[in-house]
Formats: C-alpha cells, structure tokens, sequence
C-alpha cells in the first residue's frame, strides 16, 4: 500500500466515529424536517398552485390569466358567470338585476347591491370597509382613464363611453397626482348611490362581459391615495377572500372576509349537475373554506409532485406526466382513480394556427403557397405528438364552445392533410411568384422545449412538400417586438383566446385596424371589415350569429392562417373537492372568483396524507 | 497595509465607471426603449409615451444635465435602481431576494466547504488506498452528472418517495425544514468538484518534508492535518472561497427555481426571460462591486494566512 505515512488503528476508528455521528446528525435533520400538518383541524384550507408569479393586486394593472384568476377571490365585479349553467351565462353580482339598456343600445342603468362592503383597511375610518356605491365604478374606471395610471386596461374603454376620452385628455395636462377625478363624465353618472348610468357613444353589446372581468372592479378612493403606489400590494376589494399575507414569488394566502356579505350556492345548474352532486348545496351560505394558499410554482415537477401528495388540491397535466395520468388519452389510469384522483375535460374557448404574416411579398400576394402551406400541416399528428391528444382540428375560428359554432363548418374547411393537394397549390405558387419559393421564415413566441417542438414539427410538415423553412425562436418580448415591426413572416403555435363567451371576441382577430396586434397575420379585407363593424354593435340574434359565421367563411376562403387546432382543458382534482365545475374562461381553475363555492373534506385529505406521505 | 488597501479601493473607481459604462452602453444603448413592453399588448400611444417619460426614455441618451446617461450613473450611485417592469421598486425586490438566497447559498457554501476540506484530508491522508479510489471515481461520477439531474432526482427521491423533506419552500414552515433538501442537494452537488480540488491542493502539502518531520516527531494525526498541512494549503483554498462568496449573493437559479425559493436567483431568471434590463442592470452592477470588494479581501487573507506576504 502506497502511504505517505502509517496509520494508526486509533485514527482509523476515530474516523468511523466521525462518519458515524455524521450520519447521525443527517437522520436527525430529516427527521426534523419532514412537513407539518398546514392547517389546524377545525379550518378549512383551500391548496392552490400558481405557474406564474402574480404581478399586482391593482385592478387597473392586471393583464395575465394567473393574476386575473387569483384576484377574482379579493376583487368583484358587476357581474359574473353562474357558476353551473352552460353555455356560460352572465348574473349580477355586486348589481342587484341584469342592466336597463336602451333601445338604441347606448344606455345602461345598473343598479347595485346595498350590501356590498370593502374589506377593512387601514385606509378606512376606524379601519372598517366601507359601503360600496356606484360612485367607486365611476373611480375605478376614471383611474384606468387617467393617462398617469398607465393603465394596461385602457383598451378595453378607449372610445366607448361618453366623455371619458375627453376626461383621459384632461389627465394629460395634469401633474401625476394631481387629476381631479371630482371632474364630471358625461357617460357615467351615480344617480344615486347606488344607481349608476353609463351612456356609450355608440352600441357596445360585449359591454356587459367587460363588466364582469376583473378591471372593472369597484376601487375605494381612500385606499388609492393611502397606499398610493403601493395599492399593487393591497387587495383593497369587495370578495369573499381577504388577502392576510403575500410573499413575492412564492406564496399568497387570503383568508376568509369577516364582513362579507350573505351570499349562497346557487340553486340552479345544468341536469347532469345534480346526478353529479353539484347542486347539493344549493341555497347554502358560502364560502365554505376559511383559507386558500397559493403557491407559485413555476416548474412541472415539484407542481405535479405537490399534487400527488396531496398538498395542491387541484392541478392541470403537465406533458411529461400525461401518460401517467390518462390512459388513452380519454380517461384516467387505474393508478390515479386508486389514489381518488378525479378528471374533467372542456373544450376551451381558443384558436391556434399558423400565422401567414399577409404584408410579406412573398405570402401576402401569393394565395396557393398559403394553400401549398396549408395543406402540408398534419393536424392530427400534430395534436396527437405535441398535445398529448389534448385538442380538435380547427376549421375555422369560432371554437366549438361558443353558441355560435357552425357544425357545417367542416363543408368549408380547409383544414385537411393532403400532400398531392398541397404539392399541386406549391407548382402554382411557384408560376405566381416566378419562380422557386425562397427559404420561408417560421417563428415562435417562446423559448422552452415545446416552442421548439412546435417549430420543428411545422418546418417538417412544410419542408415535406419542397419549400424551405427556417426556425426562427424568440423570447416573448421580442416576438412581441418583430410583430409590431412587421418583421416576421410565419408564425407557428400562435393563437387566440376569448376575453368572454361572445365569438365577436375571435373576429378582433381578423379585423384591419386591429394589426399587427392583435391582428397578427396583418389581414386587411374591407369585406370583413364592414362586417366586423356591422356586427360588433348588434345584440345576441339568430341574424348576429349567420354574419359571425359568414365572416369566418371569408377568412377561411382568404387564407390569412392556417387553422390547426381547438386545445381541450384537462384538470384534475382530489376527491376531497366537492363542488368543483371548471370554467373555459378561466381555464387555469386557480379560483377564479369560484373558490367560495368548493367544499373540502379535510377528514380525506389527512387521510391522504398518512396513506401517501 | 493601510496604503494598500486605500491604493486597491481607489482602483475600484476606474472600475465602477467601467462597469456603469458597459451597462449603459448594453441596457441603454443597445437594449433601448422598452416601454411598449412595460405597457402591455394592447396599450396605446398615451399609455406608453407616459411610461417613457416615467422611465425615462423620453430624455436625452447623452448631452444633458438631465440625460439617460447621468440619471444611469446617479441610479447606480445611490442604489436607488428605480422599478422594474412590474412597477415594483428593484430595491425591495433585491431586498426580499438576499435573505431566501443566501440562507440557501451560505449553508451550501459552507457545508460544501467544510465537507470538501475535510474528506480531500481523509482521502490524501489514505492515498491511494481503496477509499481514496472510491473517492476520486465517486468525484468524476459527481462531475459529470449534470446538476439538474441532482436537483430532480433528489427532489423525487427524497421528498417525494421517502417524504423525509417537503417537496418545495414552504414560508410556513421553518427554514431549516424548506431549505434543507436543497441545501444538502447543492452541497452533493458541489461535492466532486471541490473535493478533487482540495486533495490536490493537501496533495501537494501531505508531500512536503514538513509534514514527514511531524509524524516523525509523533504529532497526532488530526494535529498535523489540520494545524500544519492545512494552514500551509490555505493560499488556493483562500483564492477559491473568498472570490465564491459574491456568487453566494447571486443565489442557484436552479435550485431556486426548482424548490420556488423567492431568490435572487429566482429573479434573474425572471429578468433575463421578460427583458427586465432594469433588474440585469442593478444586479451587474451590484454583483461587479462585489467581486472587487472581495478580490480585495482575497488579497488581505493571503497576508494574513502566509507572513511572508507584504501588502505594499
């Protein structure tokens, strides 16, 4: 043996007994660190997860799906969807009835509820909430106006109610700070406390659908100027839920509002509702949890390992765990119905494709190479390999989960995989263009494995037919960036999901004015665009949905994408959540302004934990 | 040493206005005006031409009082680096982010550290020997094994199937509990790497006639390891730990984002994925101050470990 010096057996055991208190030390630390039981027994606690950080708790700020969704519980609005009845149906809220609207459409008197109180803050006399009027929508609102807010919300009002362009003007010369929201909106009155009118400068049916998302929540005044910028970290609201503690980037907990006002379950639903058990509670007070934590979670391990321990109570699939919880892609593995895990699909109210960006001298002009394009995309493939099976084939815009979905659409489509076809429409291109197609340009928004692989797989389908395709992968930012500079020239995986359950939300897609966002493929088509204009003002009829589907008719006949897919939602969830229904429109189910209406049965929650923990 | 050490901190001068110019130049210049992202999708002229002027991109880049320039340099100076993307001061996000981070990085560090040291004198000390050969493939096992694979093996494994610890940070619950597994994965981890170090550094020493002289002269084993060989091999030992400790302020961004530790590391991830130049920028900067601040502390160890360095 080649040492430097002998050892001696003393030093030997000496080391042993080192390693072996080491050793020991180690057991100990695990042993003190295995988790906690998180809630006493007597409080109900609601586990949520989050795949991305929450933003703000400023209403006038909130632009994402996770920071609309896990508001929802402290801010609300109007009005909202039921939270059983399909096709989604909108109900009053903090309203006490359906608005009064006009005959020409242009009037809406709302009257709200008396009831209604903020949470209590500091901001507050006596740091009690006070009564909501509708003087705080009117706030609200001229706060998103107000051009110092920079509010990313402004869109949504921006030449629609009367005056209130005017009163953003105003705000322009004004010091920050410094506006006078006392100064009169010809288009939003308070009548009475607790009657608002708003008057529009033209007809706006979708108005009512603005009214339920989240932006047009009602803000206290007092809580804008005591916290003032900091009203991010403040979720001054009307809900069920009182934000008690957030910690940036990684946890949120609201508890239960002391002050809330009487609400109930409600009592009507769909007729599978009731064989479900959904309607069991009807008429009883919610909520009925105390407490939801919400942990931001951005990766899919420890998000999936969460949940299969039981400490998130209700999760999507991410794609690497798919296998292990569907089974043939319809229903769940024996494993999971073991551990009481429950599934639910809905088909959810989007649209993706492949963007042909129509200003490209090389796409814009030449129809059958956007054809050639078309026809080369295996759509079946694509949602097969890509998406788990977790999808349909689009055929046009309209997404089966809207009312007005065309079951003859299919007649129309051209979404169909045809090599002949697509190689016949390539010879014609080329005879167009003069020539050889040069080397075409696909890019994706997102820099993860899946862009990349939806990237791959349409430069394949593409290349199939002989056309060249370069990737081109781009951080969202900078996507965002090439859009609005006209610098792309096929975009791969892009889409649209609507704001609210009116399809008039995909036509904004197609509409000329609209590009290049969110009009991306720079589609410009005076006939669609009159009859945007033409049915953007028109209320819900038999006539509103035949011009819907005559629109989509000519963006399918025109060609500015190539439809590839609706996504289905697939969501699971503990059998200790009663009560649960998911929402297409709010398709993270993080809550969502729901989560007063889920029951949890603790009792089987610990009795997963001891199983699995 | 006094002059030294002014002599050193006033060349930290030349080298904040570098970093400042390099970062004014690569957010500023080449970055540009990002407030068509600040303000959204679907936001209008108004709306971003008010955050310009909120932040600042509707001034001058260079010729003025007022210029992006000077307002970059005041920023830095004052440590006021202003707000993010998100609206939120960059000074409360840095602020949040030390603590999760360096009570990850410091008993990671240090664990690895110590752990490191002390089996690289076990290993030198049985030279050669089987567990010294253990040793040494185990090391080069360790190194090749990419570090996600620690990360999501050790999360599965030990959280998940054995359930020794919770599965992700837990602010509810005591840091020992919800760091703990991260920490104990970083310090495996970092483990080969440092070891094969470290026996090589004690190698060098355990060779010397010194140490032949110690054990003649019936030193105890833990005597010359320790007082004698280590305190001669604490040179490289310094240079390496001394210049690790900045890195311990930028926290593990896998390990952060894996265990959702609301970290620094956690946030610069954030940063570089939504083009938050204002977050890289105070970071860079930041993090710079912090290297040359320890160098120069590296430099005053070496003084202190060995007499017969003069600082002059």
């Amino acid at each position: 043996m080649n040492r430097l010096q002998p050892q001696t057996k003393t030093a030997r055991t000496c080391w042993k007994r080192r390693g072996i208190y080491s050793c020991l030390v180690l057991t100990l630390l695990a042993a003190s660190c295995r988790p906690k039981e998180s809630s006493s027994k007597a409080e109900i606690l609601f586990q949520q997860r989050s795949r991305a950080k929450i933003q703000t708790l400023d209403p006038a700020q909130i632009g994402d799906v996770p920071t609309d969704e896990v508001s929802r519980e402290f801010f609300e609005t109007l009005y909202y969807y039921h939270y059983l009845k399909r096709p989604y149906q909108l109900v009053p809220q903090l309203a006490a009835q359906m608005p009064e609207i006009s005959e020409d459409g242009c009037t809406y008197t709302i009257r709200i509820r008396p009831d209604v109180y903020f949470h209590d803050a500091p901001c507050f006399p006596g740091g009690k909430g006070r009564n909501v009027t509708a003087e705080d929508f009117i706030y609200a609102w001229k706060r998103i106006a107000d051009v110092k807010t920079a509010s990313k919300n402004w869109w949504i009002f921006d030449g629609r109610i009367v005056g209130l362009n005017e009163f953003r003007e105003y705000t322009k010369t004004c010091e920050k700070g410094r506006v006078d929201y006392s100064r009169l909106v010809e288009g939003l009155e308070a009548l009475e406390p607790h009657l608002l009118r708003i008057r529009l400068i033209r007809p706006w049916p979708q108005l009512i659908f603005w009214l339920a998302h989240v932006p047009t929540a009602p803000m206290a005044r007092e809580a804008v100027e005591y916290y003032g910028d900091e009203i991010r970290n403040h979720a001054v609201g009307t809900g069920p839920f009182v934000l008690k503690k957030w910690v940036k980037g990684s946890y949120i907990e609201a508890v239960r509002n002391p002050s809330y006002r009487p609400d109930f379950y409600p009592t009507e639903g769909m007729p599978e509702d009731a064989e479900q058990g959904l309607l069991a509670d009807a008429g009883l007070p919610v909520p009925f949890i105390d407490r939801i934590i919400w942990r931001i979670i951005e990766e899919d391990q420890p998000r999936w390992l969460m949940f299969m321990r039981g400490r998130i109570d209700i999760n999507s699939i991410p794609k690497d765990n798919f296998g292990q919880a569907v089974a043939f892609g319809k229903t769940l593995t024996e494993d999971m119905k073991k551990k009481g895990i429950r599934l639910q699909t809905y088909i959810e109210p989007n649209v993706f494709y492949v963007s042909f960006n129509m200003s490209d001298p090389v796409l814009g002009p030449n129809k059958p190479l956007r054809l050639a394009i078309n026809y080369a995309i295996d759509r079946e493939k694509f949602i097969e390999l890509l998406m788990n099976g977790r999808g349909i084939v689009a055929h046009g815009f309209i997404s089966p989960a809207m009312e007005d979905y065309d079951p003859n659409i299919v007649q129309v489509s051209r979404s169909v995989f045809d090599l002949e076809k697509a190689r016949t429409w390539l010879r014609e291109a080329e005879r167009i263009h003069g020539g050889p197609i040069p080397r075409l340009r696909l890019a994706v928004g997102g820099t993860d494995t899946t862009y990349r692989q939806i990237a791959q797989y349409f430069q394949r389908n593409i290349q199939e037919i002989g056309l060249q395709v370069q990737i081109e992968v781009f951080d969202w930012p900078t996507f965002l960036e090439k859009m609005r500079t006209n610098q792309l020239q096929l975009i791969g995986g892009t889409g649209w999901m609507a704001d609210y359950p009116d399809t008039e939300s995909f036509l904004q897609v197609f509409y000329g004015p609209n590009a290049p966002w969110p009009n991306s493929s720079n589609y410009s088509s005076p006939e669609f665009d009159r009859l945007y204009e033409q049915i953007r003002v028109l209320p819900p009829s038999p006539e509103r949905t035949r011009l819907y589907r005559q629109a989509e008719r000519l963006v399918i006949e025109d060609m500015p994408v190539a439809f590839v897919y609706h996504r289905i939602g697939y969501i699971l969830y503990h059998d200790w959540v009663g009560n649960f229904k998911p929402n297409a429109y709010k398709a993270e189910c993080m809550g969502g302004g729901f989560a007063k209406y889920y029951r949890i049965d603790p009792d089987k929650r610990r009795a997963y934990w001891k199983q699995y923990e | 040493m006094t002059v030294y050490i002014i002599r050193r901190l006033l060349y930290t001068v030349p080298i904040v206005v570098g970093v400042l110019l390099l970062t004014f130049f690569l957010f500023s210049v080449v970055g540009g005006d990002i407030s068509q992202q600040i303000a959204g999708k679907n936001a209008d002229a108004e709306t971003i031409a008010e955050i310009r002027h909120e932040y600042g991109f509707d001034k001058p880049l260079f010729w003025s009082l007022d210029s992006q320039f000077i307002d970059h340099f005041r920023k830095a100076l004052t440590f006021n680096f202003g707000r993010a993307l998100d609206r939120e001061k960059i000074s409360d996000k840095i602020l949040r982010g030390v603590g999760p981070s360096l009570s990850l990085t410091v008993p990671m560090f240090l664990g690895t550290l110590v752990l490191s040291i002390s089996l690289a004198l076990m290993v030198a000390f049985v030279r050669g020997s089987w567990l010294d050969v253990a040793a040494v493939v185990l090391c080069v096992a360790g190194m090749s094994i990419p570090y996600l694979s620690f990360i999501i093996y050790g999360q599965y494994i030990f959280a998940y199937k054995l359930g020794m610890f919770p599965i992700m940070y837990m602010p509810e619950e005591s840091l020992l509990t919800s760091l703990a597994l991260p920490v104990l994965i970083g310090i495996a981890a970092g483990l080969g790497g440092n070891l094969r170090f470290y026996r090589t550094i004690v190698l060098d020493e355990m060779r010397s006639d010194y140490v032949r002289t110690a054990f003649a002269k019936g030193l105890s084993t833990s005597k010359v390891l320790f007082k004698h060989v280590l305190k001669n091999a604490l040179i490289p030992i310094i240079t390496s730990v001394v210049l690790s400790i900045p890195y311990l302020f930028l926290g593990s961004l896998l390990l952060e984002r894996f265990f959702g530790i609301p970290g620094l590391g956690s946030l610069m991830i954030e940063a570089i994925a939504s083009r938050d130049f204002f977050i890289i920028n105070a970071m860079t900067f930041i993090f710079s101050l912090l290297i040359v601040v320890f160098t120069l502390l590296t430099d005053i160890c070496y003084a202190w470990a060995d007499p017969r360095i003069k600082l002059e």
